[in-house]
């Protein structure tokens, strides 16, 4: 440890530099970047429909409600950025079934979510609406809204929209790898600063040679990234074990006498 | 309504992948050998209205006093995960029966047109959370198993492998104690459970109008087909909507075999089965006329 900083400042100073060096780098962008590209397929898919609307809301693990990341068309201003809980229409279904659903002709005096088209201002006559999957999870919904050449989307529509949804899906799930690769370094950085006397200065060094693609040690981060979100995937039972080992794995290390430190 | 006995062909349209062998170009003759080729639909089910035969709606609820309904929902229950970690479930009573999306109104309306004496039983296995979603759809099985139901009528699936074994252990158990569970497949062509094990009746959309008609498919997993495409249906708050989507195709086959089962209630799932590929529209009859 250094003798000359106090141990949680130095740590924070540290963190500081790591994540401004992540960012700098382009990692933490990504998201941002990934919202575009939604927004390019939205885009794309009410276009190929002939819709009047399309929309993507993804998932909210912490509350359980589904958020509107990106929309085009009628009601887009209004709609982004709005939640929905789980319960409430046709996006909710989808999302808790993972059953893309077709719906149109509603009868006028009962909308697909009230309180929704009230304060969005804007209320569809047909609804197309398709699951987000990575895996075998839902993590969002896609919805393309107001067919204009026909009164409701057909089984077609439905296949379609599925093939833009798995575009989503995988640009949201490249997102997620991302960030759980800039967690790892993270955590490494974490690690190593338990480490011993030599911490902060391998700190520097990893946080540079992490952001130099060529560098082994970026390479080693991303296969581990990769291998635990490919794990993570498999299911619950599977990321439990994986935690499971590798903490037994941990505990081992620690409990060896470590001649020579 | 009554059986229709001119059941019409599927226009030829692109179809998604699991309808797709119900199309007129891809659907195959099936061949009904000795005694079984002599069922017609009139042995089945005529004269039938599902006298008696409890069905379970496991789905987001049942409207209980939506006009399509005409007051046959006899019951229901909400399930709701209570412990995470062990898979425990809660049953909560839900009398009357009320829905959260309309979808299991829409489903329970379809069974109550085909099978109109038939009781229906609100399962609600969704809610506002996704966590355990699974198990509160597992629970929704084991409740239509231990109430005696006679059809368990399920417009959900988990493509989820961990649950694989949990799902099969309940579709054996209902099997053997003479539940009929009838699934919709998903709209994506991926494993879904329970849909695709032997024991469960599985269903796709095919192209149709007539909700009597309704395909045997030789090549399996998809077992059946039935009308699921601009289907009128019964919604949310009294309302209703033309839907789209291979759960409405469950609900027909649902509603059909609650008439046979009102009318022959000695026939086991397995023969029921069987009497269903008798009476598919496209199964030729033993006097070898060709399918209809």
């Amino acid at each position: 440890m250094s003798e000359t900083v106090p141990d949680n400042e130095r740590l924070a100073a540290e963190f500081r530099q790591l994540l401004t060096s992540i960012e700098a780098a382009g990692v933490a962008l990504l998201p941002a970047s990934n919202l575009e590209l939604l927004q390019t397929v939205v885009e794309a898919a009410a276009q190929i429909f002939g819709a009047a609307a399309a929309s993507i809301c993804l998932l909210d693990d912490a509350d359980q409600s589904l958020e509107f990341k990106v929309a085009f068309g009628a009601g887009r201003d209004e709609v982004l950025g709005m939640r929905i809980p789980l319960d409430r229409g046709i996006a909710g279904y989808v999302a808790s079934t993972g059953q893309p659903i077709a719906i149109s002709n509603v009868s006028q005096d009962v909308r697909f979510n009230q309180e929704f088209a009230q304060s969005t201002g804007y209320v569809p006559a047909s609804i197309l609406a398709t699951p987000l999957m990575i895996s075998d999870r839902v993590i969002g919904v896609m919805e393309v809204l107001d067919k204009i050449d026909a009164v409701s989307f057909g089984m077609q529509d439905m296949e379609l929209l599925g093939v833009f949804a798995r575009q989503a899906a995988l640009a949201i799930e490249q997102a997620q790898q991302m960030n759980g690769l800039a967690q790892v370094l993270v955590n490494g950085i974490d690690q190593l600063l338990n480490g011993g006397a030599e911490g902060p200065t391998l700190l520097s060094e990893i946080a540079d040679e992490a952001l130099d693609h060529g560098q082994a040690e970026y390479q080693q981060a991303m296969a581990l990234a990769g291998l635990l979100f490919e794990i993570g995937q498999a299911g619950e039972a599977e990321w439990r074990l994986c935690i499971d080992v590798l903490t037994g794995l941990r505990d081992y290390l620690r409990s060896r006498p470590r001649f020579g430190r | 309504m009554t059986p229709s006995e001119q059941p019409e062909q599927p226009q030829a349209r692109a179809l998604p992948a699991w309808s797709s062998q119900f199309s007129p170009d891809r659907l195959q003759e099936i061949a009904a050998l000795g005694p079984i080729g002599e069922i017609d639909r009139q042995w089945a089910w005529g004269g039938s209205h599902g006298e008696g035969v409890r069905v379970a709606v496991i789905d987001s609820g049942i409207e209980h006093d939506h006009p399509a309904i005409e007051g046959c929902a006899r019951g229901g229950t909400v399930v709701e995960v209570e412990d995470q970690a062990s898979g425990k479930v809660r049953y909560l009573d839900d009398n009357p029966p009320a829905d959260i999306f309309g979808h299991g109104t829409a489903c329970a309306a379809i069974i109550h047109a085909i099978a109109p004496a038939a009781e229906l039983y609100s399962v609600r296995v969704i809610g506002r959370d996704l966590t355990g979603k699974a198990l509160q759809f597992a629970g929704g099985i084991r409740w239509a198993i231990d109430q005696g139901m006679s059809i368990a009528n399920m417009s959900l699936s988990t493509s989820r492998s961990e649950y694989y074994g949990l799902f099969h252990e309940l579709a054996d158990e209902a099997y053997f104690h003479n539940v009929m569970l009838v699934s919709a497949v998903n709209n994506i062509p991926a494993p879904s459970y329970p849909s695709l094990y032997s024991s469960v009746v599985s269903v796709a959309a095919h192209d149709g109008h007539d909700p009597f008609t309704y395909y045997y498919n030789p090549s399996p997993p998809v077992e059946f087909g039935a009308l699921g495409i601009d289907v009128e249906v019964a919604w949310l708050n009294k309302s209703t909507s033309v839907s789209t989507g291979n759960s409405f195709a469950a609900p027909h086959i649902a509603g059909i075999i609650a008439l046979i089962r009102a009318k022959h209630p000695e026939l086991t799932p397995f023969q029921v089965k069987t009497v269903l590929l008798a009476c598919a529209a496209n199964t030729r009859p033993a006097d070898g006329s060709p399918a209809t």
